[in-house]
């Protein structure tokens, strides 16, 4: 279950605080890095939300953000649409084809449910390399940016391009804890600790999931939509299955169903891969020691690790070990109820 | 309230469920006994429609719901609690009877607000919990708790559901003598227009507690009548309470 806690709050005001003044003081490079950055975190707190609180491990949410770029750049380019509406219209488009996913993959269960997504994904992949409206192997260039002018800001400078970024990923982090919050991130949680039980409480537990697919779909088409117009072009390889792959990699490496964690794994992850492919091209092996150290520690990720050490922080208000502590008391002063 | 007609089920060879027909009127407490095996449970698993019978009906407020999936039938206000605790383990035992409540709610759905903090669940939370004797350990995580607390809490969650009918399997399995006790007057504090139908092992608590008794015996309704009647029923004896007298 979702729940704030002080650490929570601390680490995300670290991150604003960094990422701000890395977009304020960088140098061209480190403020392409830190959009880039947020428009990962974006995609991993999505997956987080299904995977995290759901339980539905996904290996389309690359195609799922892939599917966001896509749409939008047929929506300005062919299709003429305003940027802003375009992106409306990515979003909307790509959050009905990831409900109706998450409705037909909703009733399987662990590796099937995962290789049914993956399916769904390079369905998704073929179309768009084969089918020659969407441009096959070159891909849609021409891509624009929204135009801001109206408030002052100009998104193609970069500068600027990166603080939108940073905007909507805190939106995104903001909408994504609240859905969690809400009755339908309550009930998802509830099905992830007992389906069985939530279906005999009277909950339709597909519906709960389609519609927080849907949800995350639309949270990954936006990630996308901002691709497309960071690069201004967009390719057949954003729907490959090893960007899902990396965005899995990346959730599990930050703190699977902590959502600042995958924020965080994408700070590591985009900072690994700069700084270790300027010295060698095994940039994959040495993220893949790092996971399987992050793996063998036991912790939740980066995030779980930090929890554990800083266990007074991590506690949600009111302290529930407290109480819980009290309880055993209680309990052992009775002598009347002993564990079976 | 809830009927059934001519139930019948079978596991390949076996028929675990035999043209069973019940009925209970609203606001009846009916136990149900019978030996290991007997297709206690697995009568409870269609009355709620996690298995589908092979033959027969379940009426359940004068709507045939034989057709009706499980959560359409909980809709309806049917509630069970299970013989192997099936509760949210990681969560609090107050989010488990929240998870519950919110539905009674109509909160289960919604993207706006935490159902958990609503008023009205908050309500329902609290006198579930005093209900069922688990308001001490509602911020304890359901791990930390003993295992009869998790029995209690069990019976909760189902009864914050607010059904129309209630069906209990073995609410006292492994807990000792003394919670046993303690189950009878929760029961007895239940609202009388609640309709109760209980498969129990403790025949003190069922006689205490029926107000007709079921007998199954190999999948089959072999006694349905008063606990006085039960308790002089030589067939019962022969099955059953010679089982229960050696213990
Ligand atoms: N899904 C299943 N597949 C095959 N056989 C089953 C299944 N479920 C139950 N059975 C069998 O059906 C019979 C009745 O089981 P059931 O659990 O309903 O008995 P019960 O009366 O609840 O027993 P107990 O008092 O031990 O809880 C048993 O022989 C059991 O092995
Ligand atoms: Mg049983």
């Amino acid at each position: 279950m979702f729940r704030h806690t002080s650490l929570r709050f601390w680490t995300l005001g670290l991150i604003a605080a960094l990422a701000i003044w890395r977009a304020l003081t960088a140098e061209y490079f480190g403020v392409e890095t830190v959009t880039e950055i947020a428009i990962l975190a974006i995609l991993v707190i999505a997956l987080d939300m299904v995977a995290g609180f759901g339980g539905m491990v996904s290996l389309c949410h690359g195609a799922l953000m892939g599917a966001g770029a896509y749409a939008y750049a047929m929506l300005t380019v062919k299709a003429g649409l305003a940027p802003p509406m375009a992106f409306a219209g990515a979003v909307a488009v790509t959050g009905a084809a990831s409900w109706l996913i998450g409705a037909v993959c909703g009733r399987s269960h662990g590796i099937y449910f995962i290789m049914a997504t993956l399916a769904f994904g390079q369905m998704a992949y073929s179309l768009v390399f084969e089918q020659p409206i969407f441009g096959g192997d070159d891909g849609i260039s021409g891509v624009p940016r929204i135009d801001l002018t109206i408030i002052g800001l100009d998104l193609n400078d970069g500068r600027t391009f990166a603080f939108v970024s940073l905007a909507v990923l805190g939106a995104v982090y903001w909408f994504a804890t609240h859905v969690l919050q809400a009755g339908l991130g309550r009930s998802l949680t509830g099905i992830m600790h007992n389906e069985q039980r939530m279906r005999a409480l009277g909950v339709n537990v597909w519906r709960i999931k389609a519609d927080m697919f849907g949800l995350s779909g639309m949270i990954a088409a936006a990630a996308g939509a901002l691709a497309a117009q960071h690069v201004m072009f967009v390719s057949p390889g954003l729907l490959n299955w090893t960007v899902s792959g990396e965005a899995l990699v990346v959730v599990i490496l930050g703190g699977l169903g902590t959502i600042i964690g995958p924020v965080i794994g994408a700070i590591v992850f985009v900072l690994l891969k700069h700084e270790v492919s300027a010295h060698t091209d095994y940039w994959h092996l040495v993220v893949g020691l790092i996971l399987i150290a992050v793996v063998m520690s036991r912790a939740n990720g980066i995030f779980g690790w930090l929890e554990q050490r800083l266990s007074r922080l991590a506690r949600p208000v009111p302290a529930r070990d407290v109480i819980a502590n009290q309880v055993r008391k209680d309990l052992a002063a009775k002598g009347s109820l002993e564990d079976a | 309230m809830l009927e059934t007609r001519n139930l019948s089920k079978s596991f390949g060879a076996i028929n675990v469920t035999r043209d069973v027909s019940l009925k209970l009127e609203r606001g009846e407490r009916r136990v149900i006994l019978g030996p290991n095996g007997a297709g206690k449970t697995t009568l409870f698993n269609q009355l709620v429609g996690e298995i589908r019978p092979d033959k027969g009906r379940v009426v359940l407020a004068g709507e045939d719901v034989t057709a009706l999936p499980v959560q359409g039938r909980a809709k309806l206000g049917l509630s069970r609690s299970y013989q192997k605790n099936t509760l949210f383990d990681g969560l609090t035992v107050e989010e488990n009877l929240g998870l519950a409540a919110s539905v009674t709610h109509g909160h289960w759905h919604n993207i706006r607000y935490d159902s958990l903090t609503r008023r009205d669940v908050r309500d329902t939370v609290r006198e579930v919990a005093e209900q069922v004797r688990v308001m001490p350990y509602l911020h304890a995580q359901v791990s930390d708790v003993s295992y009869g607390v998790r029995r209690q809490l069990e019976v909760g969650v189902a009864l914050a559901t607010r059904p129309l009918v209630l069906l209990m399997d073995e609410p006292t399995s492994g807990v000792g003598p003394e919670m046993s006790a303690g189950f009878h007057d929760l029961l007895n504090d239940l609202p009388r227009d609640l309709t109760l139908l209980i498969i129990e092992h403790d025949m003190d608590l069922a006689f205490a507690v029926a107000d007709t008794i079921t007998v199954l015996n190999y999948g089959e309704v072999v006694f349905d009548g008063s606990p006085e009647d039960a308790r002089d029923s030589k067939l019962l004896k022969d099955i059953y309470l010679g089982a229960w007298e050696d213990a």
